[in-house]
Parts: structure tokens; C-alpha cells; sequence
């Protein structure tokens, strides 16, 4: 488990790319710079697409990701931080 | 104006409106890795763009302004599974381009085959190519009097059954040429559902519980004389089916352009040596006028006026570079000098067809995703 700990949690599981992105750029807006958004998200997709909306991210910062399994599951969580 | 109100589009119609030479270009809002990959190809180059969609979401005047495409073009909109396209596609909309959508992203369009009917010589038998480009793979429906015999199956079988219920034909034979490395083969599960025998090369070393048909010979189909050739070489088991004298299926073993490589097994040299053998002799027989049909193409150049990839031997034994060597060692010099790595993936799918690995759905998904690397030349 990570040892960030988040200032929100956004719940995006079940929702498809590209809501998670959508969703995460959202709520990210409304922090204030250090704070740290925590998503967790189902779909396998948002692990690299996650990175890639990083690398470009004026706002967005990754500081980590990782998959937990859950209930037989695969939850995929990022840590963002607002920049 | 019509044209330019449609806002979604099939794979299918997609492919055939490239190929048509139709004035498209694609967007392509994959991540960069997964667009790597592969690609949308047709028989026209395409210009396409990949920016991937969370460009969009981050800054979309930003985003816009990389877009070369103008508001006068027709843009094809492409993701993974259509959901990421489609808010990009509507996003654009809205600033006035004509954006259209691919349903199901590139998850159907890994999965979709193009049918061309081949024109025969008799009205007897039918044949019909299933090209699936997302593979640059192809299949065979053969059809006489009723029954069918389908060749080298892709994982998708929906529409082969489709296609024989349309023409009212019952499956009775189902066969791959070889051992498929590069594609997860549909024709266990095919023969599966239609209860057709399956014909696979005894020497392949199947051990799935369904019977095999291994051995080289006829295959009763309606009033249409198919035979069964061993033609090893690109694998031991390579068997090739001529149909009415006339059609010549041929996997692996020579393509339009290039042949089947011989050295995915590790043994380089003297499956060289089955390959020219076939080439040569068995081969050797046939008359210029055959119809080469093979399972594979290298690239859409090979791609006919009537969007059919085939090609006779006489235009094979000219054209084809790997039908030009002039004696055994010259053929395996030229087999050695094309050689390259093979993808990780390939003995695991190579497991997968004889049934000696059973895999999950997800994997199955996983290994059917490359592009094929089988041709001994790739020209691409």
C-alpha cells in the first residue's frame, strides 16, 4: 500500500475510459497546489493513460500508482498531486 | 452534404471506403505506446495523426491546434474501444469539424474480416478471402453443392458461420495448414461448434481431444476435386490444398510477395532445405496458371484491383524474391540473411493451437495481438 495520503478520494470505478481522466481533471481543479488527489479506478486502460495525461499535465503531477486486488477484482489507484 | 452527417462507422465500412481511396483521415486518441502497436493500414495510405485523448481533456484549444486536418475533411476518430473517440469526436464537432466515430475502437477492428468472393472457373464451388488486416491474416470459406470447408480460421467466428448460413451451406471440414504461430487459431473451436472434421497435419503433434484428420489426401466437398499436400518447410506439418486443379491454398509456404520462414522452429537450416524442396518439387508441377491463395500478406501492396490478395505461380515464380534462388544453398542464404528475432509471444500461441496450453480468455486476447511475422522477406 502506498503511504501517500490523499486530500480526496475519487471513486471512478466502473467508469470507462476516457470518464476517469475526465472526472480526475475535475476535481484536481477545485485543490489547491500540494494537495493530493487519490482515483480509483477499474479499467486496466487508466494506468497508462494516467501517465501519459501526467507527462503532459500543466496541473497534474503523479507521484504514484498502484493495483490492489479487491473482492476478485483489480483496482487500479493513482496518486496526483496539483501543481 | 450527406457524407459529412455521418458520425460513426463500422470497422468494415471503414476498411472498404480506405481502400476505396476514399479522402479520410484518422485521429488516432490512442496513448502513443498503444498506437506503436499497430495501427489502421488499408490498401491507400491513410495520413493519420495520433494525440491522445487526454490532450484533449487537459487543454482543448491546445490539443486543436496540433490537429492538421481541416473542417472540410472527414475525420475518422479511433481509440481503443470507442468511448475516448467519441468524446473527442463530439468535442470537435462542436468546434465545427466533421468528425466520425469508430464503433468499437480497435477492439473490433482487430477482430473484423473484409470478404471478397474470388472469381472461379466453374459454378460448382465457390471461394470466398476473409481478410482480416488487423493480422494482415487470411481464410478461406470453399463452398460445393451444399458444403463447406473452411481454411486457417481466425479467432472470430462468428462470421464464418454468418457467411455459411447466408449461402445455406452446412460446415463439414475445417483445416489449418499448419501449426498458426502469430494468431490464436479458430479451428478447434470452429469444428467444435459445426461438429466438421478437423484436418490438421499428423506430424504437428496436436493434443487436443477432438480427432484430427492428418494425413495428406482428398477432402470429400460436393462435386469440387480438394486435395491435401504436405508442403513442410515454413513448419514440418505445412500442408497446402489445391482445389479443381485451379486454386492453390498455401498457408505459410509462399506468399504473394516473400515465403513462410522457415526458421521460427530453431532449425533454420534444414526446414530451409523441406521449404525448397516443396518449392522446387512439389511445387515444381503445378502449372503457371494456379491461384496462389496464401494465409498471410506483408503488406497491402499485394492488394489486387478487385481487393483480393492472390497471385498466380507464374507470377510468383517471376516477382517472388524468394523464388529466385537458382539452387539449394543460394535459397538458404537468402533465408538466413532475412532472419530475425521472433516475437516472444509465438511458441505460447504455438502451445495454445495444439492444445497442449490452455490459457484464459484475457491472454488469449493478449496473444492474438500482434502483427504476424511470418514471411521470410517483409517489404513493408
Amino acid at each position: 500500500m502506498s503511504t501517500i495520503s490523499e486530500t480526496k478520494t475519487l471513486d471512478a470505478q466502473g467508469l470507462k475510459c476516457p470518464m476517469p481522466i475526465v472526472k480526475a481533471k475535475k476535481e484536481l481543479d477545485t485543490l489547491s497546489a500540494g494537495e493530493i488527489l487519490k482515483v480509483v479506478a477499474t479499467d486496466k486502460g487508466s494506468v497508462l493513460d494516467f501517465q501519459g495525461w501526467a507527462k503532459t499535465a500543466k496541473t497534474a503531477k503523479l507521484l504514484d500508482q498502484e493495483t490492489v486486488s479487491e473482492g476478485g477484482r483489480e483496482l487500479y489507484v493513482h496518486y496526483i498531486e496539483r501543481v | 452534404m450527406s457524407l459529412s452527417q455521418q458520425t460513426e462507422i463500422e470497422a468494415r465500412e471503414l476498411y472498404a471506403r480506405l481502400n476505396r481511396g476514399e479522402p479520410l483521415v484518422i485521429l488516432d486518441v490512442r496513448h502513443a505506446d498503444e498506437y506503436k502497436l499497430g495501427a489502421i493500414e488499408a490498401r491507400v495510405a491513410v495520413p493519420q495523426l495520433n494525440l491522445p485523448y487526454f490532450a484533449f481533456i487537459e487543454d482543448e484549444d491546445e490539443a486543436l491546434a496540433q490537429i492538421p486536418f481541416t473542417r472540410e475533411q472527414d475525420i475518422v476518430v479511433v481509440c481503443a474501444k470507442g468511448g475516448s473517440s467519441e468524446f473527442v469526436a463530439e468535442l470537435m464537432r462542436d468546434k465545427g469539424y466533421r468528425t466520425i466515430n469508430l464503433i468499437g475502437g480497435m477492439r473490433d477492428w482487430k477482430d473484423f474480416y473484409a470478404l471478397e468472393d474470388l472469381i472461379t472457373p466453374s459454378p460448382d464451388f465457390q471461394i470466398v478471402q476473409f481478410n482480416r488486416p488487423a493480422k494482415a491474416s487470411l481464410s478461406y470459406l470453399i463452398a460445393s453443392q451444399g458444403d463447406a470447408l473452411v481454411v486457417d480460421p481466425n479467432r472470430n467466428l462468428q462470421p464464418y458461420l454468418d457467411e455459411a448460413k447466408r449461402r445455406g451451406l452446412t460446415i463439414r471440414h475445417v483445416m489449418d495448414t499448419h501449426v498458426h504461430a502469430d494468431y490464436v487459431s479458430g479451428g478447434v473451436a470452429l469444428s467444435r461448434a459445426t461438429g466438421a472434421t478437423y484436418h490438421l497435419s499428423g506430424t504437428c503433434g496436436f493434443e487436443g481431444e477432438l480427432a484430427t484428420d492428418g494425413k495428406p489426401g482428398s477432402i470429400p466437398l460436393g462435386s469440387t476435386a480438394v486435395r491435401k499436400i504436405a508442403t513442410p518447410g515454413h513448419t514440418p506439418g505445412s500442408m497446402s490444398l489445391l482445389v479443381n486443379e485451379t486454386f492453390l491454398l498455401t498457408g505459410d509456404t509462399v506468399f504473394v510477395r516473400g515465403v513462410g520462414r522457415p526458421d521460427l522452429g530453431g532449425q533454420a537450416e534444414p526446414w530451409a532445405k523441406q521449404l525448397y524442396q516443396t518449392l522446387t518439387v512439389t511445387l515444381g508441377d503445378l502449372s503457371d496458371e494456379t491461384v496462389v491463395l496464401p494465409a498471410h500478406y506483408s503488406c497491402h501492396k499485394e492488394m489486387r484491383d478487385d481487393f483480393t490478395i492472390s497471385g498466380t505461380l507464374g507470377e510468383i515464380r517471376r516477382e517472388n524474391e524468394g523464388m529466385q534462388a537458382a539452387s539449394e544453398e543460394e535459397f538458404i542464404a537468402y533465408i538466413k540473411r532475412n532472419m530475425r528475432p521472433s516475437p516472444e509471444t509465438y511458441a505460447r500461441i504455438r502451445q495454445v493451437n495444439l492444445a497442449v496450453l490452455r490459457v484464459d480468455e484475457t491472454e488469449l486476447e493478449e496473444l492474438d495481438l500482434g502483427k504476424n511475422e511470418c514471411a521470410a522477406s517483409q517489404t513493408r
